[in-house]
């Protein structure tokens, strides 16, 4: 990040950019979440399963995100690790409604937490615990539960209920990562 | 565990079925593959046909007789595009589309012994009572005769109870029905995941049939010489298919398009308890608790033993890693995982799996499906970062034995000599045989005459074990005979021999022809000389027969002969 634009953005000039990729596995609703927090003009109307990754853009009131949207199937998981140095934060989602696959979204966590770009790094993690309507779905305590988050001990970490198709708590969520984000940005430059 | 995924344990699901009664699919074409299993129940009442939605039981429907298969399979092309559920049960095919009961294929009859049928006749028309009726038929079970149901129930009734079942059924056909013990799916015409396919059956009667999927026809029968219990299917009905089916008797059949009776592969010299098919291999579980692999030619590649009792197999087919191998269920509570004959991972169950199933279950394509002895239904899912190292915990030979020796060519002579040992093999194994029979003959007629005279160095007589050698030593015309004696026995000293001498006493003369012993210590050796002059300067020589004797018996011990050496000419100084 240049001086310059560090200055312009420390005067509110300028939106800070900043790069999140969102992680979870296949139909979690990665994609849905992502273009739910785009201006309503800016989105796209069907959304399928992605292949690779996408790169969108949206904003918050302090904050310009980039977010790689990656593809949760299992071929294209490979490709995640290759997004973690350059990101300041994590999206995870997972599907509360598929506890079939709980076991799967915790390995796929752990191999995360343990790549070394993304250990070294106090980066936050947001959780959504996505597609809270549908029935028997697995609360947020829960799904912290079983993904054993509280072992998480070295990076801030936020978990919430969210349902993509409305945008519930997705508003949540975003406040925590900008405040985090924020926050870290500042001490860095201390 | 490094490789498999926990995903879900339910000890008390209450399900009691085997891997035939196991099967994974999209029966709603929304991409969420369900598990469907036909449960089994007590085994006499509460057979189910369950449907789970990821952990979660979806839909029961009751199913009448016992389950013994369930496939799923697309029977139109109809919108939206879902498989049908086929449970075979007795000698039923019940078909469920969309969950719900659709159609009910029933199997043909099979023609009834018409000694049995005339029986029925006669109760229908009251010229024949029950008891006699019992005796009748159950001589003609005696003689071997297969019987319908409705007389071997009758057969097991009480006395009391003969006459209301008569007069219950007598009015009703009497048909003889076989039941269904193995069902298979084979796409009709065109290969694609989603194309339309047969319904196979195997069935007691031994037969094959191969159902049209529309309209619920026979298209094919095939005839066995035992019961079938597991088939493998592949191909197209319309092009070209092959069936492998174990039979309960041990043998492993084939067919193929067109042919009505199946060709013997090979024979097991054990039950099977579970067949898979890998490429061109065919792989068998058996009861002495071994797999073996074999070709579609029948020779065998290669067979493990494994350490427990096998209750059943299943091919783990994982296409995005291009990994095949065979999960093998074993009565100590463990699933061991062959890729060829390797034994590359063991798994611990929690209870004795009982059926098993590998495919995409939900989302996860890596699924394996188990369920255990005591109701319980374990899932677990291969990690995406699993990998199977060949050979991880090697049973088998070591790898030196793959490596290819440098044989060297085969030489003309050497491919004349194979030419004329194949055209005359017939006549070289007489004239071997011949020749074995002679030296047999003749070993054993000299082992006689020597036993007769004696006349080995070593004393057969167990009471006077004794070892005789004797040598000559000498130029001539004077030789010193020296004579070794040793008892052989461990304990018990040899008393009263003599050794004597038999010669030509024309060529020889001996300085003593009489030798006494002392007693023979055992184990000690024991030499005795003699003076031999030969008499003769011609040049020729002779041999002496030395005898080992005992007191006041006219039988030698022991004897040997001693070629005495020519006589160098003697020297006149
Ligand atoms: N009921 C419900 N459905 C949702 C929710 N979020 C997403 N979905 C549905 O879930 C399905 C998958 O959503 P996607 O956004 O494509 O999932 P994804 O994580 O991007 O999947 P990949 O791109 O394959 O990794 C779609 O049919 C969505 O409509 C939710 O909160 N509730
Ligand atoms: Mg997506």
């Amino acid at each position: 990040m240049g001086f310059l634009s560090a200055f312009a953005s420390w005067l509110g000039m300028k939106k800070k950019d900043v790069n999140v990729v969102v992680l979870g596995l296949d139909n979690s609703g990665k994609t849905t979440i992502i273009t739910k927090l785009k201006p309503a003009e800016a989105r796209t109307q069907d959304i399928v399963p992605t292949v690779g990754f996408n790169v969108e853009k949206f904003q918050t009131k302090a904050l310009a995100f980039t977010a790689f949207d990656m593809s949760g199937q299992g071929r294209y998981r490979n490709l995640w690790e290759h997004y973690y140095r350059e990101c300041h934060g994590v999206i995870f989602v997972i599907d509360s409604s598929d506890k079939l696959r709980m076991m799967v979204a915790k390995d796929e966590l752990t191999l995360m937490l343990e790549n070394a770009d993304i250990k070294m790094k106090r980066i936050p993690i947001l959780f959504f615990a996505n597609k809270m309507d549908v029935r028997d779905s697995l609360s947020s305590v829960k799904c912290s539960n079983m993904l054993e988050l509280e072992k998480i001990r070295d990076k801030p970490w936020h978990i919430c209920n969210s349902n993509a198709l409305t945008g519930e708590g997705l508003e949540e969520g975003i406040n925590w990562l900008t405040d985090q984000v924020k926050d870290i940005l500042t001490q860095k430059k201390k | 565990d490094d490789k498999w995924l926990e995903a879900h344990y339910d000890p008390v699901s209450s399900l009691y079925t085997f891997t035939q009664c196991i099967t994974m699919s999209d029966i709603n074409a929304d991409g969420d593959h369900k598990l469907i299993i036909a449960d089994l129940g007590t085994g006499s009442y509460d057979m189910k046909l369950k449907v789970y939605k990821g952990t979660s039981l979806m839909t029961e429907n009751a199913i009448i007789d016992l389950p013994t298969g369930v496939v799923t399979f697309y029977m139109d092309t109809n919108e939206p595009h879902t498989p049908a559920i086929a449970v075979a049960s007795g000698p039923f095919i019940y078909v469920y589309k969309n969950l719900r009961p659709y159609f009910k294929f029933t199997l043909p009859t099979l023609s009834v012994n018409p000694v049995e049928q005339d029986l029925w006749d006669q109760v229908k028309e009251d010229r024949i009572d029950v008891m006699s009726l019992r005796e009748m038929l159950d001589g003609l079970r005696c003689e071997g005769a297969t019987l319908t149901v409705r007389s071997m129930r009758f057969l097991q009734l009480q006395s009391h109870d003969l006459e209301p079942f008569a007069s219950l059924h007598k009015h009703a056909p009497l048909k003889r029905q076989t039941v269904i013990t193995c069902l298979a799916t084979m796409k009709k015409s065109m290969a694609e995941e989603d194309a339309i396919s047969c319904l196979i059956l195997g069935t007691e009667s031994s037969h094959i049939y191969v159902l049209d999927p529309e309209a619920f026809t026979v298209l094919a029968t095939m005839d066995l010489p035992s019961v079938p219990v597991f088939m493998s299917v592949s191909g197209l009905f319309d092009v070209e298919f092959r069936i492998v089916v174990a039979c309960r008797n041990g043998g492993i059949y084939n067919f193929k398009r067109g042919v009505k009776e199946g060709k013997t592969v090979f024979e097991l010299n054990s039950q099977p308890v579970g067949l898979e098919r890998l490429g061109k291999n065919i792989i068998v579980g058996c009861m002495d608790r071994t797999l073996q692999c074999y070709t579609s030619k029948g020779k065998k590649l290669w067979s493990v033993a494994v350490p427990a009792d096998i209750t059943t197999i299943q091919m783990m087919d994982h296409q995005q890693k291009g990994f095949k191998a065979i999960l093998v269920a074993l009565a100590n509570s463990e699933v061991h995982i062959y890729r060829d004959k390797y034994l590359c991972n063991v798994m611990k169950t929690p209870d004795v799996i009982t059926g098993m199933k590998f495919g995409r279950f939900g989302r996860e394509e890596a699924s394996l499906i188990m369920t255990t002895k005591g109701g319980g239904l374990v899932i677990r899912i291969l990690k995406r970062t699993a990998k199977f190292e060949e050979k991880d915990i090697s049973a088998g030979p070591p790898s030196s034995q793959n490596q290819k020796l440098n044989v060297p060519k085969k030489t003309k002579l050497f491919v004349d000599q194979t030419m004329r040992e194949r055209e005359n093999a017939v006549s070289m194994h007489r004239q071997f045989q011949h020749d074995l029979y002679r030296l047999r003959l003749e070993t054993a007629r000299n082992y006689v005459k020597a036993l007769d005279r004696s006349m080995n160095p070593i004393s057969t007589n167990p009471q006077e074990p004794l070892k005789l050698a004797a040598q000559v030593q000498g130029l001539g015309p004077i030789f010193k005979l020296t004579v070794n004696l040793q008892n052989t026995s461990m304990t018990v000293p040899s008393l009263d021999l003599i050794i004597t001498f038999q010669y030509d006493n024309t060529l020889y003369k001996f300085n003593k022809s009489i030798i006494q012993t002392p007693m023979l210590v055992p184990g000690l050796n024991y030499s005795f000389e003699a003076l031999v002059e030969c008499l003769s300067d011609k040049g020729i020589s002779d041999t002496v027969k030395v005898f080992v004797l005992k007191k006041n018996r006219s039988v030698p011990i022991i004897a040997a002969i001693i070629n005495m050496p020519i006589s160098e000419a003697m020297v006149v100084v």
